[in-house]
Protein backbone atom coordinates (compact mmCIF):
# COMPACT_ATOMS: atom_id res chain seq x y z
CA UNK A 1 0.00 0.00 0.00
CA UNK A 2 1.60 3.28 -1.30
CA UNK A 3 -0.06 5.98 0.57
CA UNK A 4 -0.39 9.96 -0.02
CA UNK A 5 3.44 11.26 -0.23
CA UNK A 6 5.09 7.54 -0.14
CA UNK A 7 6.81 5.97 -2.34
CA UNK A 8 7.55 2.11 -2.42
CA UNK A 9 10.14 -0.14 -4.76
CA UNK A 10 10.04 -3.87 -5.14
CA UNK A 11 12.17 -7.00 -6.76
CA UNK A 12 9.42 -9.65 -5.67
CA UNK A 13 7.72 -11.14 -8.38
CA UNK A 14 4.25 -11.58 -6.16
CA UNK A 15 4.54 -8.31 -5.09
CA UNK A 16 1.75 -5.82 -5.74
CA UNK A 17 1.83 -1.95 -5.20
CA UNK A 18 -1.20 0.41 -4.85
CA UNK A 19 -2.34 3.51 -4.39
CA UNK A 20 -6.09 3.01 -3.42
CA UNK A 21 -8.33 6.40 -4.23
CA UNK A 22 -6.28 8.44 -6.12
CA UNK A 23 -7.88 12.07 -6.64
CA UNK A 24 -6.18 14.98 -7.68
CA UNK A 25 -2.93 13.03 -6.63
CA UNK A 26 -0.69 11.35 -9.02
CA UNK A 27 -0.13 7.86 -9.11
CA UNK A 28 3.67 6.90 -10.79
CA UNK A 29 4.16 3.99 -12.13
CA UNK A 30 8.02 2.66 -13.16
CA UNK A 31 8.97 -0.48 -14.42
CA UNK A 32 12.02 -2.04 -15.58
CA UNK A 33 11.23 -5.08 -16.91
CA UNK A 34 15.06 -6.67 -17.99
CA UNK A 35 15.44 -6.01 -13.68
CA UNK A 36 12.26 -7.04 -12.45
CA UNK A 37 12.11 -4.21 -10.38
CA UNK A 38 8.71 -1.94 -9.82
CA UNK A 39 8.09 1.77 -8.17
CA UNK A 40 5.12 3.23 -6.95
CA UNK A 41 4.88 6.95 -5.96
CA UNK A 42 1.74 8.62 -5.12
CA UNK A 43 2.43 12.66 -5.56
CA UNK A 44 0.05 15.17 -3.87
CA UNK A 45 1.59 18.65 -4.94
CA UNK A 46 3.49 19.78 -7.76
CA UNK A 47 6.22 21.22 -6.29
CA UNK A 48 7.95 20.73 -3.06
CA UNK A 49 7.75 24.84 -1.02
CA UNK A 50 9.61 24.60 1.73
CA UNK A 51 12.17 21.34 2.26
CA UNK A 52 10.13 18.91 2.81
CA UNK A 53 11.43 15.19 4.53
CA UNK A 54 8.75 13.32 2.66
CA UNK A 55 10.44 13.63 -0.96
CA UNK A 56 7.46 11.50 -2.23
CA UNK A 57 4.50 14.35 -1.98
CA UNK A 58 5.99 16.41 -4.64
CA UNK A 59 6.27 16.03 -8.34
CA UNK A 60 9.80 17.48 -8.26
CA UNK A 61 11.20 15.88 -5.78
CA UNK A 62 9.23 12.41 -5.81
CA UNK A 63 10.42 11.84 -9.40
CA UNK A 64 13.96 11.58 -8.83
CA UNK A 65 13.59 9.89 -5.63
CA UNK A 66 11.75 7.02 -7.04
CA UNK A 67 14.08 6.85 -10.01
CA UNK A 68 17.02 6.66 -7.30
CA UNK A 69 15.23 3.81 -5.75
CA UNK A 70 14.39 1.85 -8.21
CA UNK A 71 18.40 2.24 -9.57
CA UNK A 72 19.23 1.23 -6.18
CA UNK A 73 17.64 -1.73 -7.07
CA UNK A 74 19.43 -2.42 -10.26
CA UNK A 75 16.96 -0.79 -12.59
CA UNK A 76 18.50 1.21 -15.53
CA UNK A 77 17.41 4.66 -16.27
CA UNK A 78 16.55 4.10 -20.04
CA UNK A 79 14.52 0.54 -19.33
CA UNK A 80 12.15 2.30 -17.32
CA UNK A 81 8.61 2.56 -18.28
CA UNK A 82 6.35 5.47 -16.65
CA UNK A 83 2.34 4.97 -15.84
CA UNK A 84 0.33 7.69 -14.84
CA UNK A 85 -2.82 7.74 -13.13
CA UNK A 86 -4.69 10.27 -11.15
CA UNK A 87 -4.48 13.80 -11.43
CA UNK A 88 -8.38 14.10 -11.64
CA UNK A 89 -10.40 17.61 -11.41
CA UNK A 90 -11.94 16.24 -8.35
CA UNK A 91 -13.14 19.98 -6.29
CA UNK A 92 -15.01 22.63 -8.51
CA UNK A 93 -13.86 23.99 -11.96
CA UNK A 94 -10.15 24.11 -14.02
CA UNK A 95 -7.88 26.70 -13.09
CA UNK A 96 -10.05 27.18 -9.34
CA UNK A 97 -6.57 27.18 -6.59
CA UNK A 98 -8.12 23.87 -4.94
CA UNK A 99 -7.70 22.10 -8.73
CA UNK A 100 -4.30 20.56 -8.09
CA UNK A 101 -5.29 17.17 -10.32
CA UNK A 102 -3.58 18.82 -13.91
CA UNK A 103 -0.97 20.38 -12.10
CA UNK A 104 0.40 17.57 -10.55
CA UNK A 105 0.20 15.82 -13.70
CA UNK A 106 1.86 18.67 -15.68
CA UNK A 107 4.48 18.57 -12.56
CA UNK A 108 4.85 14.80 -13.43
CA UNK A 109 5.11 14.53 -16.48
CA UNK A 110 7.92 17.22 -16.99
CA UNK A 111 10.23 16.02 -14.35
CA UNK A 112 10.03 12.52 -16.21
CA UNK A 113 11.44 14.85 -19.17
CA UNK A 114 13.78 15.92 -17.61
CA UNK A 115 14.98 12.60 -16.33
CA UNK A 116 14.80 10.61 -19.64
CA UNK A 117 12.01 8.51 -18.38
CA UNK A 118 9.59 7.77 -21.68
CA UNK A 119 5.71 7.66 -20.72
CA UNK A 120 3.94 4.76 -21.93
CA UNK A 121 0.67 5.08 -20.97
CA UNK A 122 -1.01 7.30 -18.72
CA UNK A 123 -4.92 7.43 -17.75
CA UNK A 124 -5.35 10.82 -16.45
CA UNK A 125 -7.74 13.82 -15.53
CA UNK A 126 -11.59 14.02 -15.83
CA UNK A 127 -13.33 13.83 -12.59
CA UNK A 128 -13.29 10.69 -11.27
CA UNK A 129 -11.31 8.83 -8.45
CA UNK A 130 -9.07 6.16 -9.11
CA UNK A 131 -7.15 3.12 -7.89
CA UNK A 132 -3.97 1.97 -9.20
CA UNK A 133 -2.05 -1.38 -8.81
CA UNK A 134 1.07 -2.88 -10.01
CA UNK A 135 1.79 -6.22 -10.06
CA UNK A 136 5.69 -6.35 -9.96
CA UNK A 137 6.15 -9.89 -11.85
CA UNK A 138 4.75 -9.17 -15.08
CA UNK A 139 5.15 -5.55 -14.61
CA UNK A 140 1.28 -4.91 -15.32
CA UNK A 141 -0.56 -1.93 -14.26
CA UNK A 142 -4.46 -1.88 -13.52
CA UNK A 143 -6.72 0.96 -13.29
CA UNK A 144 -10.05 1.16 -10.93
CA UNK A 145 -12.19 4.09 -11.64
CA UNK A 146 -14.72 4.95 -7.95
CA UNK A 147 -17.86 2.78 -9.17
CA UNK A 148 -16.26 1.14 -12.03
CA UNK A 149 -14.43 -2.15 -12.98
CA UNK A 150 -10.73 -3.28 -13.28
CA UNK A 151 -9.27 -2.86 -16.42
CA UNK A 152 -5.89 -3.26 -17.54
CA UNK A 153 -3.75 -0.13 -18.80
CA UNK A 154 -0.16 -1.80 -19.29
CA UNK A 155 1.34 -3.50 -21.28
CA UNK A 156 -1.31 -2.38 -23.64
CA UNK A 157 -3.94 -4.93 -25.21
CA UNK A 158 -2.25 -6.20 -28.41
CA UNK A 159 -4.01 -4.61 -30.80
CA UNK A 160 -3.04 -1.64 -29.69
CA UNK A 161 0.65 -2.44 -29.12
CA UNK A 162 1.75 -0.66 -31.90
CA UNK A 163 0.34 2.79 -31.45
CA UNK A 164 1.51 2.54 -27.45
CA UNK A 165 4.68 1.65 -28.41
CA UNK B 1 5.64 14.80 16.35
CA UNK B 2 2.04 16.25 15.95
CA UNK B 3 3.46 19.82 16.56
CA UNK B 4 0.31 20.99 18.27
CA UNK B 5 0.20 20.35 21.77
CA UNK B 6 -2.34 18.73 23.79
CA UNK B 7 -3.77 22.09 25.27
CA UNK B 8 -3.59 23.63 21.50
CA UNK B 9 -5.45 20.10 20.02
CA UNK B 10 -7.86 20.60 23.11
CA UNK B 11 -8.86 24.64 22.75
CA UNK B 12 -9.67 23.03 19.10
CA UNK B 13 -11.94 20.17 20.17
CA UNK B 14 -13.85 22.67 22.19
CA UNK B 15 -14.04 24.83 18.92
CA UNK B 16 -14.98 21.79 16.73
CA UNK B 17 -17.64 21.02 19.87
CA UNK B 18 -19.41 24.18 19.58
CA UNK B 19 -19.17 24.46 15.59
CA UNK B 20 -20.85 20.93 15.13
CA UNK B 21 -23.35 21.24 18.09
CA UNK B 22 -24.77 24.40 16.53
CA UNK B 23 -24.50 22.66 13.26
CA UNK B 24 -26.51 19.47 15.10
CA UNK B 25 -29.12 22.05 15.78
CA UNK B 26 -29.64 23.68 12.32
CA UNK B 27 -30.02 20.17 11.10
CA UNK B 28 -32.27 19.19 13.91
CA UNK B 29 -34.96 22.13 12.72
CA UNK B 30 -34.15 21.40 8.87
CA UNK B 31 -35.34 17.13 9.50
CA UNK B 32 -37.61 17.81 12.47
CA UNK B 33 -35.24 14.98 14.54
CA UNK B 34 -33.09 15.19 17.32
CA UNK B 35 -29.40 15.01 16.90
CA UNK B 36 -27.13 13.44 18.96
CA UNK B 37 -23.43 15.13 18.05
CA UNK B 38 -20.23 12.89 19.82
CA UNK B 39 -17.42 14.80 21.36
CA UNK B 40 -15.34 15.85 18.07
CA UNK B 41 -11.82 14.56 17.82
CA UNK B 42 -8.64 17.10 17.04
CA UNK B 43 -6.46 15.62 15.16
CA UNK B 44 -2.83 16.51 14.13
CA UNK B 45 -1.43 13.61 11.80
CA UNK B 46 0.82 12.90 9.22
CA UNK B 47 -0.59 13.09 5.88
CA UNK B 48 -1.15 9.32 5.21
CA UNK B 49 -2.43 8.85 8.69
CA UNK B 50 -4.88 11.69 8.38
CA UNK B 51 -6.24 9.44 5.15
CA UNK B 52 -6.73 6.56 6.68
CA UNK B 53 -7.96 7.88 10.28
CA UNK B 54 -11.57 9.40 8.14
CA UNK B 55 -12.28 5.95 6.72
CA UNK B 56 -11.29 2.89 4.19
CA UNK B 57 -10.49 5.10 1.26
CA UNK B 58 -11.30 2.77 -1.22
CA UNK B 59 -15.01 3.13 -0.24
CA UNK B 60 -17.60 4.79 -2.88
CA UNK B 61 -19.31 7.58 -0.68
CA UNK B 62 -20.54 10.98 -1.25
CA UNK B 63 -18.92 14.11 -0.16
CA UNK B 64 -19.87 17.65 0.26
CA UNK B 65 -16.96 19.95 0.09
CA UNK B 66 -17.24 23.78 0.91
CA UNK B 67 -14.35 25.98 0.94
CA UNK B 68 -14.16 28.19 3.71
CA UNK B 69 -12.80 31.99 2.75
CA UNK B 70 -12.28 35.06 5.41
CA UNK B 71 -9.33 35.15 7.84
CA UNK B 72 -8.88 31.60 7.78
CA UNK B 73 -8.76 29.35 4.98
CA UNK B 74 -10.32 25.86 5.67
CA UNK B 75 -12.49 23.43 3.81
CA UNK B 76 -15.63 21.66 4.82
CA UNK B 77 -15.75 18.42 4.25
CA UNK B 78 -18.83 16.32 4.82
CA UNK B 79 -18.94 12.72 4.25
CA UNK B 80 -21.95 10.42 3.96
CA UNK B 81 -22.12 6.25 2.77
CA UNK B 82 -24.77 5.36 0.44
CA UNK B 83 -27.58 4.39 3.32
CA UNK B 84 -26.61 7.42 5.68
CA UNK B 85 -27.42 9.29 2.47
CA UNK B 86 -30.87 7.44 1.27
CA UNK B 87 -31.90 7.91 5.12
CA UNK B 88 -30.98 12.13 5.23
CA UNK B 89 -32.67 12.35 1.42
CA UNK B 90 -35.59 9.95 2.71
CA UNK B 91 -36.17 12.32 5.73
CA UNK B 92 -36.23 15.63 3.78
CA UNK B 93 -38.80 13.26 0.97
CA UNK B 94 -36.09 13.09 -1.95
CA UNK B 95 -34.70 10.36 -3.55
CA UNK B 96 -30.69 10.50 -3.19
CA UNK B 97 -30.14 9.87 -7.02
CA UNK B 98 -32.24 12.36 -8.48
CA UNK B 99 -31.98 15.86 -8.84
CA UNK B 100 -34.08 16.57 -6.11
CA UNK B 101 -31.77 14.17 -4.03
CA UNK B 102 -28.82 16.75 -5.19
CA UNK B 103 -30.94 19.29 -4.14
CA UNK B 104 -31.26 18.27 -0.58
CA UNK B 105 -27.63 17.22 -0.17
CA UNK B 106 -26.49 20.68 -1.35
CA UNK B 107 -29.08 22.30 0.93
CA UNK B 108 -27.92 20.26 4.26
CA UNK B 109 -24.29 21.35 3.17
CA UNK B 110 -25.00 24.81 3.21
CA UNK B 111 -26.82 25.27 6.29
CA UNK B 112 -24.35 22.79 8.41
CA UNK B 113 -21.34 24.27 7.00
CA UNK B 114 -22.89 28.26 7.54
CA UNK B 115 -23.82 27.08 11.23
CA UNK B 116 -20.62 25.49 11.95
CA UNK B 117 -17.90 28.00 10.41
CA UNK B 118 -20.33 31.31 12.31
CA UNK B 119 -19.96 29.71 15.33
CA UNK B 120 -16.04 29.52 15.22
CA UNK B 121 -16.22 32.68 14.20
CA UNK B 122 -18.71 33.94 16.93
CA UNK B 123 -16.01 31.94 19.33
CA UNK B 124 -12.96 33.34 18.24
CA UNK B 125 -13.63 37.25 16.57
CA UNK B 126 -12.81 35.95 13.54
CA UNK B 127 -14.52 36.60 9.88
CA UNK B 128 -15.18 33.05 8.43
CA UNK B 129 -17.81 32.63 5.72
CA UNK B 130 -18.25 29.59 3.27
CA UNK B 131 -18.01 30.43 -0.14
CA UNK B 132 -20.91 31.57 -1.36
CA UNK B 133 -21.29 29.23 -3.85
CA UNK B 134 -23.22 25.63 -4.27
CA UNK B 135 -21.20 22.85 -2.74
CA UNK B 136 -19.11 20.66 -4.59
CA UNK B 137 -21.32 16.98 -4.48
CA UNK B 138 -18.90 14.08 -5.19
CA UNK B 139 -19.45 10.16 -5.28
CA UNK B 140 -16.09 8.65 -5.62
CA UNK B 141 -13.79 6.33 -2.98
CA UNK B 142 -13.35 8.45 0.15
CA UNK B 143 -10.00 8.68 0.00
CA UNK B 144 -9.64 10.20 -3.40
CA UNK B 145 -12.11 12.80 -2.00
CA UNK B 146 -10.48 13.29 1.59
CA UNK B 147 -6.68 13.36 0.23
CA UNK B 148 -8.25 16.03 -2.67
CA UNK B 149 -9.60 18.18 0.04
CA UNK B 150 -6.02 17.94 2.54
CA UNK B 151 -3.63 18.22 -1.05
CA UNK B 152 -4.39 22.69 -1.27
CA UNK B 153 -5.33 22.84 2.65
CA UNK B 154 -2.28 21.26 3.68
CA UNK B 155 0.18 22.55 1.20
CA UNK B 156 3.43 21.19 1.92
CA UNK B 157 3.42 20.99 5.66
CA UNK B 158 3.87 17.40 7.04
CA UNK B 159 0.91 17.39 9.40
CA UNK B 160 -2.69 17.98 8.81
CA UNK B 161 -5.13 18.94 11.21
CA UNK B 162 -8.57 17.53 11.35
CA UNK B 163 -11.47 18.21 13.79
CA UNK B 164 -13.75 15.75 13.21
CA UNK B 165 -17.44 15.12 14.41
CA UNK B 166 -19.96 12.20 14.37
CA UNK B 167 -23.78 13.37 13.59
CA UNK B 168 -26.25 10.86 14.25
CA UNK B 169 -29.77 11.23 13.32
CA UNK B 170 -31.67 10.21 17.02
CA UNK B 171 -34.37 7.02 16.23
CA UNK B 172 -32.59 5.86 12.85
CA UNK B 173 -29.28 4.53 11.51
CA UNK B 174 -27.90 6.77 10.29
CA UNK B 175 -25.13 9.07 10.61
CA UNK B 176 -22.18 10.69 8.91
CA UNK B 177 -19.05 12.56 9.41
CA UNK B 178 -18.04 16.15 9.31
CA UNK B 179 -14.75 17.90 9.05
CA UNK B 180 -12.92 20.75 8.84
CA UNK B 181 -9.80 20.97 7.32
CA UNK B 182 -8.15 24.76 7.95
CA UNK B 183 -4.98 25.57 6.07
CA UNK B 184 -1.29 26.01 8.86
CA UNK B 185 -1.92 29.48 8.67
CA UNK B 186 -5.37 29.16 9.77
CA UNK B 187 -5.06 26.56 12.60
CA UNK B 188 -2.14 29.26 14.19
CA UNK B 189 -4.91 32.04 13.28
CA UNK B 190 -7.45 29.98 15.75
CA UNK B 191 -4.81 29.28 18.04
CA UNK B 192 -3.97 33.01 18.55
CA UNK B 193 -7.69 34.03 19.17
CA UNK B 194 -8.19 30.69 21.38
CA UNK B 195 -5.42 32.06 23.56
CA UNK B 196 -3.10 29.34 23.13
CA UNK B 197 -0.74 30.62 20.54
CA UNK B 198 2.59 28.59 20.04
Amino acid sequence: MVRMGELATSTDPGAVLAAIGLGSCVGLALIDRGAGVAGLAHIMLPADTGGSVQPGKFADTGVPALIERMAARGALRVRLEAVLVGGAQMLGAAGNRLDVGARNEAATRSALTRAGVRIVAAETGGTTGRTVRVRVGPGEVSVKEAGGAVTALWPAAPAQMGVAA
Amino acid sequence: MSGYTDLQLDALRELANIGSCTAGTALSGMIGRAIDVSVPQALALPLPDAVDAVGDPGQDVTGIVLPVIGDVEAIVLMLFDAADEACLCGLLGAEPAGELGRSAMSEIGNILSASYVRAFGAMTGLELEPEPEPPILLHDMRGAIVASALAPTSGGAGVALLLDSDLRIEGEHCNFTFLLLPTAAGVDELLLRLGVAG
